[in-house]
């Protein structure tokens, strides 16, 4: 990266082009020199952040949709949020809270946090109850943070039955209108009305192209 | 024709009775003889039992010598949590930084971890079996259990981060693919699948699979032919089609293959290598016979120009699928 004499917005392309490349060090450093700028968070979040994770969103498509990649990019993510963020306060951006858990019986977490991930660089406030949650937990949580969508993550296929309780008991609680959506390996097999969820994200981009479309955003 | 023979002429395209069924029955093998998955994948007896059983249950050509995808891990000092009814996972990866790569030694296949059972399994299911039906363990390829044995976060990242250590992580988990592979030969399996999930192209990219594993399968599949082995065979899931050029080169003869890639494509990328495949797994559990019946008989429709062919799923069948789906498969080839 060229220091020193580039103006906010070729800074703001090399945030861009270094997150896509998941280069955590020029990242960081490009987001602190359009901060020293005087550009605010919010801007740097809005104008950097999200629109690479646009950018990778069109670029992994199902078939050219791999892992590595995507990790390396959302950790170059994490630095630069956790450096504006770093008590994980959600960013102010106003598109909606999503839930994230992946239910008891799954220690596999990667899907959940790679949505996480996109989500919190798509401007999406995500609280993450982890893995191995109970659907009791995860209610709880629900009940505590009303937000608007619960999505959750399932690489092995015998969490199927507890997925479809999580609408129901959502509604039990006067939580109905929650949207809930699935994905991973196994859950996305299966067809929503299986999984009695609103929505089955083919990938972690899917998921949060459902979520911004449900809300009216322009994010991921 | 029996099943070997079956098994045999589809890999070699040559001529047989009956398209050659061999549906991914691992862990459903318990649920055939109401043992509990966690009993099942420790027990190499229960394994045998469980295999013959669900063999003669079905009627498909194949019996699996398969516990699930931790046994390396587990034998090079991972440790897992079992449950009592499913598959066991990892609750402490052998490798939590670099400097652990320095102390690791290849497990000893009849000593470490449960592969001894694995190969108490194997020898079983050949004796009872014989030469009449292929009998075909298990051993994940070397991207496979690095991923195991870090995480697969962690692995990756060091593969950016410090290439160098991930080469030496990659070259002894090559090593050990080779020991337990040859040493399921050994012990009386007449094939070995590698599994190898890791190197999908979900994961890594396919110039990762070409530069980092392509080489290490290749050398992987000479040791197994070398040890005996009657198929170099390879399954991994998701849009694996890029990496077909590299199963080729690799050695490759059987390539099973996920829902992602259609059956037409893999016989158009692999027009010289036997191709396994590839109804949906989950299908197993959700769907009802007629679907896997119709799926089935689309498949065998597409799939009817070339011998090289062998009807199953695309995955694992999950161990609580039901079983008139398998019975749907399986009778498809008799219609």
């Amino acid at each position: 990266m060229t220091k020193g004499n580039g103006t906010a917005s070729s800074t703001m392309e090399q945030l861009i082009a270094a997150l896509l490349d998941g280069d955590r060090k020029l990242s960081l450093e490009a987001a602190k020199e359009l901060a020293a700028a005087g550009v605010t968070t919010k801007t740097i979040v809005q104008d950097g952040v999200q629109v690479a994770m646009r950018s990778l969103n069109d670029k992994c498509t199902v078939e050219d949709f791999n892992l590595l990649e995507v990790m390396l990019a959302g950790r170059a993510v994490t630095t630069v949020m956790k450096h504006f963020f770093p008590a994980n306060e959600p960013a102010a951006q106003g598109l909606g809270t999503v839930v994230v858990a992946t239910l008891e019986g799954d220690v596999h977490d990667l899907g959940k946090n790679i949505l996480r991930m996109v989500l919190t660089g798509s401007g999406f406030r995500v609280v993450d109850c982890g893995k191995n949650c109970s659907v009791d937990r995860l209610i709880d949580t629900v009940v505590e943070h009303e937000p608007d969508f619960v999505g959750i993550s399932g690489l092995i296929t015998s969490v199927s039955p507890l997925v479809k309780t999580v609408k129901t008991r959502l509604e039990k609680h006067g939580l109905g209108h929650i949207k809930v959506l699935a994905g991973g390996a196994a859950l996305k097999q299966a067809s929503p009305e299986l999984l009695n969820v609103d929505f089955v994200a083919e990938t972690a981009f899917d998921g949060a192209d459902y979520v911004t479309s449900v809300t009216g955003g322009g994010a991921a | 024709m029996n099943a070997m023979e079956r098994a045999v002429a589809s890999v070699t395209f040559g001529e047989v009775d009956r398209v050659c069924t061999m549906p991914q029955v691992f862990g459903h093998a318990a649920t055939v003889i109401g043992a509990p998955l966690g009993d099942y994948i420790r027990d190499g007896e229960l394994i045998a039992k469980g295999q013959l059983a669900a063999m003669e249950r079905y009627g498909y050509d194949v019996v699996y010598s398969v516990a699930d995808v931790n046994i390396e891990t587990e034998a090079v000092g991972s440790v897992l949590e079992y449950a009592h009814d499913d598959y066991a996972t990892v609750s402490r990866h052998v490798v939590q930084d670099r400097s652990d790569l320095a102390s690791l030694q290849v497990p000893n296949p009849t000593t470490d971890g449960r592969m001894p059972e694995l190969l108490k399994a194997a020898s079983i299911l050949r004796r009872e079996v014989g030469d009449e039906m292929m009998v075909t363990g298990c051993v994940m390829g070397p991207l496979t259990i690095a991923t195991q044995m870090m995480g697969i976060e962690n692995a990756l990242f060091l593969a950016m981060d410090h290439p160098e250590d991930f080469e030496k992580l990659m070259d002894f988990a090559t090593a050990v693919t080779t020991a337990f592979g040859t040493a399921q030969i050994d012990a009386g399996a007449h094939a070995v699948i590698v599994f190898n999930p890791s190197c999908s192209p979900a994961v890594v990219p396919p110039a990762f699979f070409r530069e980092i594993e392509q080489p290490r399968l290749k050398r992987v599949f000479q040791a197994l032919t070398e040890a005996g082995g009657a198929v170099n065979w390879i399954a991994v899931a998701g849009p694996t089609a890029p990496n077909f050029p590299g199963y080729v080169e690799a050695g490759v003869q059987l390539a099973c293959i996920d829902y992602y890639v259609s059956g037409e494509e893999a016989a158009r990328l692999l027009p010289e290598t036997c191709v396994g495949g590839n109804i949906r797994p989950m299908d197993f559990e959700n769907c009802d016979p007629d679907d896997i019946a119709r799926q089935s008989v689309e498949l065998l429709d597409a799939m009817a120009h070339r011998s090289g062919f062998i009807l199953s799923s695309g995955c694992e069948i999950p161990p609580k699928s039901k079983p008139e789906n398998i019975d749907a498969l399986v009778t498809a080839v008799l219609a």
